[in-house]
C-alpha cells in the first residue's frame, strides 16, 4: 500500500497531458496506423486493400501513358452552385413576369367564340415557319412546256416545301456528327447553322406577312436573302477569329474535351 | 471595359423597360394594331391629369437615356479614353 502511493508521487509529473500530439498520433504521416497495419496483414482486409492498391496503380499508370488531360475542376456541385444559380434566374424571370402582367395595360380578353370565326386564322408561333412555307406561291414555277401552266397547285407546292425542309433538318445530323464543341471549330456548319435560324425567323415574319408594316415584296425577296447573307457573315467573321486565334498552332487547345 | 459594357447594358435594359410599360400606356391604342409603342399620343396632353403629364414626361426621358446611356458608356467613354491615350503617348 505504501510502494503504491510512493509509485504515485513519482510517476505524477510524467502523467501531466501532453499538448504537442506525441504518443498518441504517430510522428509523422509515413508511420501506418495500428488500423492501417492490420488492414494491409489480416485477411480479408488485406485482399481488398491489395485490389484497390492495384487498380489505383493501373489507373495512374494509364494516365501518365495516354494524352490523357487532368483539369483541377471537373463540374460545380449542384449545391450550392448549380441550385442558387438557377434560383436566381428563376425569380429574375418570375418577377418579370408579375411586374409585366401587373404594370402592362393588356388584359385577358373575353373568352373565344366557337361559333365565329375570327378574320386572321394563325397557328401557334412556334408553327409559324411551317405556315409560311404554305405562302411560297410566287417561287412555284410556271413551266413553258406546260404552255404557262404550274405543274401542282400552289398549296401542294406548298406542302412539298415542308417536306424538303424537314428532310434536310433530318439529314444534317448524318452529314456532320457534331463533334465540334465551339463554332470556330467548324466554321462551315456554324454557318449552315446560322442560316437555319435566321431562315426560321424570318420565314416566319413571311407567315404572318399581313400584321408586318412591311412591303410584301421585300420581305418575301429578304426571307431568303437575310439567312444567305447571315450565314455568309458567320462564315466569314469565324474564318477570321481563326487567324486571330492562330487555330491551326493551337489546335490541340481548341479540340480539348474534358475526360469522360 | 467590361464595368461600361455592363453599365450601358443596364441603363439600355431598364429604361427600355420602362419606357415599354409607359409607351404600352400612352402610345398604343390597340394591341392588336400594327404601330404599338410608337403611334400618337392616346391622351390630350392640354386637359390631362398631373399624373398622366409626369408618366408622358418620364416615357420620353426614359426613351432618350435607353439612347443615350448605351451611346455614353460605349462609345463616348471609351473613345474619350482611347483619345487621351494616344494624346499623352504623342506627348511622351
Amino acid at each position: 500500500m505504501t510502494d503504491d502511493t510512493t509509485t504515485d508521487d513519482r510517476e505524477a509529473p510524467a502523467k501531466t497531458p501532453v499538448a504537442d500530439g506525441s504518443g498518441i498520433v504517430a510522428p509523422d504521416d509515413e508511420t501506418p496506423t495500428w488500423r492501417e497495419r492490420k488492414e494491409r496483414h489480416v485477411g480479408l482486409a488485406r485482399l481488398t486493400y491489395e485490389y484497390f492498391e492495384r487498380a489505383r496503380r493501373e489507373d495512374q499508370d494509364l494516365r501518365t501513358e495516354s494524352d490523357y488531360v487532368e483539369r483541377d475542376v471537373l463540374a460545380f456541385p449542384t449545391w450550392p452552385h448549380e441550385t442558387v444559380r438557377n434560383l436566381s434566374i428563376a425569380t429574375f424571370f418570375v418577377g418579370m413576369i408579375i411586374f409585366l402582367s401587373a404594370t402592362l395595360p393588356p388584359h385577358i380578353g373575353d373568352p373565344a367564340n366557337p361559333s365565329s370565326t375570327p378574320a386572321i386564322i394563325l397557328p401557334d408561333w412556334y408553327l409559324y415557319w411551317s405556315f409560311g412555307l404554305l405562302k411560297l406561291n410566287p417561287l412555284n414555277p410556271e413551266l413553258a412546256v406546260l404552255g404557262g401552266q404550274k405543274i401542282m397547285a400552289d398549296r401542294t407546292y406548298g406542302v412539298l416545301a415542308n417536306v424538303v425542309v424537314v428532310s434536310i433538318i433530318a439529314v444534317v445530323p448524318f452529314l456532320n456528327k457534331g463533334a465540334a464543341r465551339r463554332p470556330v471549330e467548324q466554321p462551315f456548319w456554324a454557318a449552315v447553322g446560322v442560316f437555319g435560324v435566321v431562315f426560321a425567323f424570318t420565314i416566319s415574319l413571311l407567315s404572318v406577312k399581313n400584321i408586318i408594316p412591311m412591303n410584301v415584296d421585300l420581305l418575301f425577296d429578304l426571307t431568303f436573302l437575310a439567312p444567305v447573307v447571315t450565314g455568309m457573315i458567320t462564315y466569314a467573321v469565324l474564318k477570321t477569329m481563326r487567324e486571330g486565334y492562330m487555330y491551326d498552332l493551337n489546335r490541340r487547345y481548341y479540340r480539348l474535351r474534358p475526360p469522360k | 471595359m467590361t464595368d461600361e459594357f455592363v453599365k450601358g447594358l443596364g441603363i439600355l435594359t431598364g429604361a427600355g423597360l420602362l419606357w415599354m410599360v409607359l409607351a404600352g400606356w400612352y402610345r398604343t391604342p390597340s394591341f392588336g394594331s400594327t404601330e404599338q409603342l410608337v403611334a400618337p399620343l392616346t391622351v390630350d396632353t392640354a386637359n390631362a391629369t398631373l399624373l398622366n403629364l409626369v408618366a408622358i414626361t418620364l416615357m420620353d426621358v426614359f426613351f432618350w437615356l435607353a439612347l443615350l446611356g448605351p451611346l455614353t458608356f460605349w462609345v463616348l467613354i471609351p473613345a474619350g479614353r482611347q483619345a487621351r491615350k494616344a494624346v499623352e503617348e504623342r506627348r511622351s
